[in-house]
């Protein structure tokens, strides 16, 4: 036998599918309620109680007529299935890479098939709660939902350690160098043009021999460890007492450090331990703090 | 023939028609389907749960849907039930009572529901068609189903004035039974005097084949119960029994040359085999109804001959002196036929179903006035196909003379 393809011809051909399809009152009343309701509805057999959606007008299974059983079901739904279609075709309804989706709708109890969008496809999984996004210009098709995406999860309030959650002995600090320009920034903050600070021949007859920074400068850098570290977003400072141990002189680099050394039950406040230090470890202030810790807030 | 043997009769228990029409906008395919299914059921005084094998069937890519047994199971009942589906074109109806008839007398079931459908508004039939064509010789070539082939033949034969005339009496008095049928797609109640006129002003579509005379394209669906004698009985007080059936097709002789018709010859071959293994010498004595699958009134006419094994013009003279009405010698297409109705693949079934009510004699407005106790339905399909039943309303039947 001889396979040899000389001379042998491929007549190539290519015919069209032109087609229609009459949905039916059962399948047009379920589009007509997308289109001017924006309402998902679906048919449910009395019998075995499913709710199918898209609607069916006989239970395949029990065979009983439940065309006239219809119910609403929600907007909202959970994805039991679904794919990435990554080869493209014309007929598409919208350009790949995107997600096919099986959703089973609130309420329903047979999964819908549309597109899921707004979900990096590394990160698309079963079970993401969706939406309906329904279509801006109508068709009456089952296009009237544009495509499902992720449920909006309500944004989360962050907040600090509540009293609960704080420990004695947990600790958090804040870092930072003083600059000229935080010190002259400072005095107009505050109106102290102390020449201390701002008048270097003034400066280099005092006992520090240069300028030096306000104490309540590095003070402040505390502000930032209890109000945003610990404990945290929600804190209410209710008492700061500080004892300043050393000059910080300008770029100096300043730690401060707050640490829980006690819960009060009561009040459900908590005493926290300060300290202060530079760049070369030496103790710039020391002093204790007396704070309400954020409480979780109301919905 | 081969080894063929029929274990056990097969009675016909259960029918169900929708209304045919040119659209039914109202019902997808599954809901339509379950009009007939359910119907069928009613009339079988069954429930589903009876039913042990569901057979479905339509023509391929009519409706430009793959597997629809797999989605129309919604209609059909046939969830958790073993189930066909058969495409035979034009035949399938034919083919889907052929086949339960042979589920059933072999004994791998009781019984069977069997389900011809077509929604031709939804699709693009010559492009189905199209797919039917040998892709190398003909696909290019295709101009679909019409033909004016049985037209040339029969004005050859008989002269153009009286072929013609002829052809346009089976045309009104198909319109006639179709006026009776409730159920018929197309009734216009055309009268006699519009012969002349028809003949003359009925839009050509091909050479002497007018719009008139050809069938329409229709929606509709026909279920069929069928039951092995024994449970025929319990489920009906009065089941048709499918007495013999032949399958007869010769596609490849479509690229033989002009003016050969092998339509002719499966249409005989068909009846002649059919009648000599059941001992049927007259058939025009013997059968009181056919329900003859008619595409045009053309082959209507035609093919009377070949059915009936008659020569030279009596089938003309059948038609001329009208013996063919539901009250004449030999009614044919009491229903209207495949031109005042033609869901494809429900059309051979409608047949099948009408010759079996018109046994029963239930067939409403177009039962035939007197009783019916042997029929026939013929089945057509594309290129050259013929299925042809024999159906009887006892079970006491001996050859084929007239009783």
């Amino acid at each position: 036998m001889t396979t040899a393809k000389d001379n042998c011809f491929t007549v190539e051909g290519k015919l069209a599918l032109p087609y229609q399809y009459f949905a039916g009152s059962t399948g047009s009343r379920f589009l007509i309620s997308l289109r001017d309701e924006k309402k998902i509805k679906g048919l449910e057999c009395k019998k075995c109680k499913k709710v199918f959606v898209p609607p069916r007008s006989t239970c395949e299974v029990c065979f009983e007529d439940i065309s006239q059983n219809w119910v609403e079901v929600k907007n909202s739904g959970v994805v039991t299935g679904f794919t990435i279609v990554r080869y493209e075709e014309p007929h598409q309804p919208v350009k790949p890479p995107y997600i096919l989706g099986l959703i089973k709708l609130d309420g329903a109890d047979t999964p819908i098939t549309h597109i899921i969008k707004g979900v990096p496809l590394t990160k698309m999984k079963t079970g993401l709660k969706v939406q309906a996004v329904f279509a801006k210009n109508t068709t009456a098709t089952i296009l009237d939902i544009d495509h499902f995406k992720p449920m909006a999860e309500k944004p989360k309030m962050e907040m600090g350690y509540t009293y609960d959650e704080l420990e004695i002995g947990m600790s958090a600090s804040f870092t930072k160098t003083i600059s000229e320009t935080d010190v002259y920034l400072f005095a107009g903050i505050s109106g102290d043009f102390n020449p201390m600070h701002l008048n270097e021949e003034f400066a280099k007859r005092t006992p520090f021999g240069t300028r030096i920074a306000h104490g309540a400068l590095p003070q402040s850098l505390i502000a930032p460890v209890l109000g945003m570290k610990l404990p945290g977003l929600g804190t209410v400072a209710l008492e700061i007492t500080v004892r300043f141990k050393a000059p910080t002189y300008f770029g100096d680099t300043i730690t401060a450090v707050g640490e829980v050394v006690e819960k009060l039950e009561k009040r459900r406040w908590v005493r926290m331990a300060l300290r202060w230090t530079n760049q070369k470890d030496e103790l710039v202030a020391e002093g204790t703090a007396l704070v309400m810790p954020p409480v979780p807030l109301p919905e | 023939m081969g080894n063929r043997k029929k274990n056990r009769n097969v009675g016909i228990v259960g029918i169900g028609e929708t209304k045919f029409s040119s659209h039914r906008e109202d019902v997808n395919q599954p809901e339509m389907i379950h009009e007939a299914v359910r119907q069928a059921l009613d009339d079988a005084g069954l429930t589903m749960d009876d039913i042990d094998c569901v057979v479905h069937g339509n023509m391929e890519l009519f409706e430009m849907v793959h597997q629809p047994d797999m989605w129309h199971t919604l209609g059909t009942g046939a969830f958790g039930k073993n189930a066909f589906r058969l495409t035979t074109g034009g035949t399938t109806g034919g083919t889907l009572v052929a086949a339960a008839d042979n589920l059933v007398a072999s004994g791998m079931y009781d019984t069977v529901l069997a389900i011809g459908f077509e929604k031709l508004q939804e699709g693009h039939t010559t492009g189905g068609i199209t797919n039917m064509a040998d892709p190398l010789w003909a696909r290019k070539l295709q101009s679909g189903a019409l033909t004016d082939s049985a037209a040339v033949k029969v004005i050859a034969e008989f002269g153009g004035d009286r072929a013609r005339r002829a052809a346009m009496m089976y045309r009104i008095i198909m319109d006639k039974h179709a006026c009776l049928n409730p159920n018929s797609h197309r009734a216009f109640g055309l009268e006699w005097d519009q012969l002349e006129d028809l003949m003359k002003n009925s839009p050509p579509l091909i050479g002497d084949l007018r719009l008139i005379h050809m069938c329409s394209q229709s929606d509709g669906a026909c279920a069929m119960i069928f039951s092995a004698e024994e449970k025929a009985k319990k489920i009906s007080k009065n089941p048709v029994w499918i007495r013999d059936h032949i399958t007869v097709h010769r596609e490849e002789t479509l690229n033989l040359c002009n003016n050969y018709y092998p339509n002719e010859t499966t249409h005989r071959f068909a009846a002649e085999t059919l009648y000599k293994r059941n001992g049927i010498e007259n058939p025009l004595e013997y059968f009181d109804v056919f329900e003859m699958y008619d595409p045009s009134a053309w082959w209507g006419l035609d093919w009377i001959r070949d059915f009936f094994l008659l020569s030279g013009d009596e089938h003309i003279r059948l038609v001329e002196e009208k013996e063919i009405m539901i009250n004449g010698k030999i009614p044919i297409n009491p229903s209207g036929g495949v031109i005042a109705a033609n869901p494809i693949g429900a059309t051979a079934m409608i047949r099948v179903a009408e010759a079996a009510k018109q046994v029963r004699g239930d067939a409403g407005p177009h039962q035939i006035p007197r009783p019916v106790k042997h029929a026939m339905a013929s089945s057509f399909g594309g290129t050259m196909w013929t299925v042809l039943f024999l159906l009887e309303k006892e079970l006491n039947w001996q050859g084929g003379k007239h009783d």
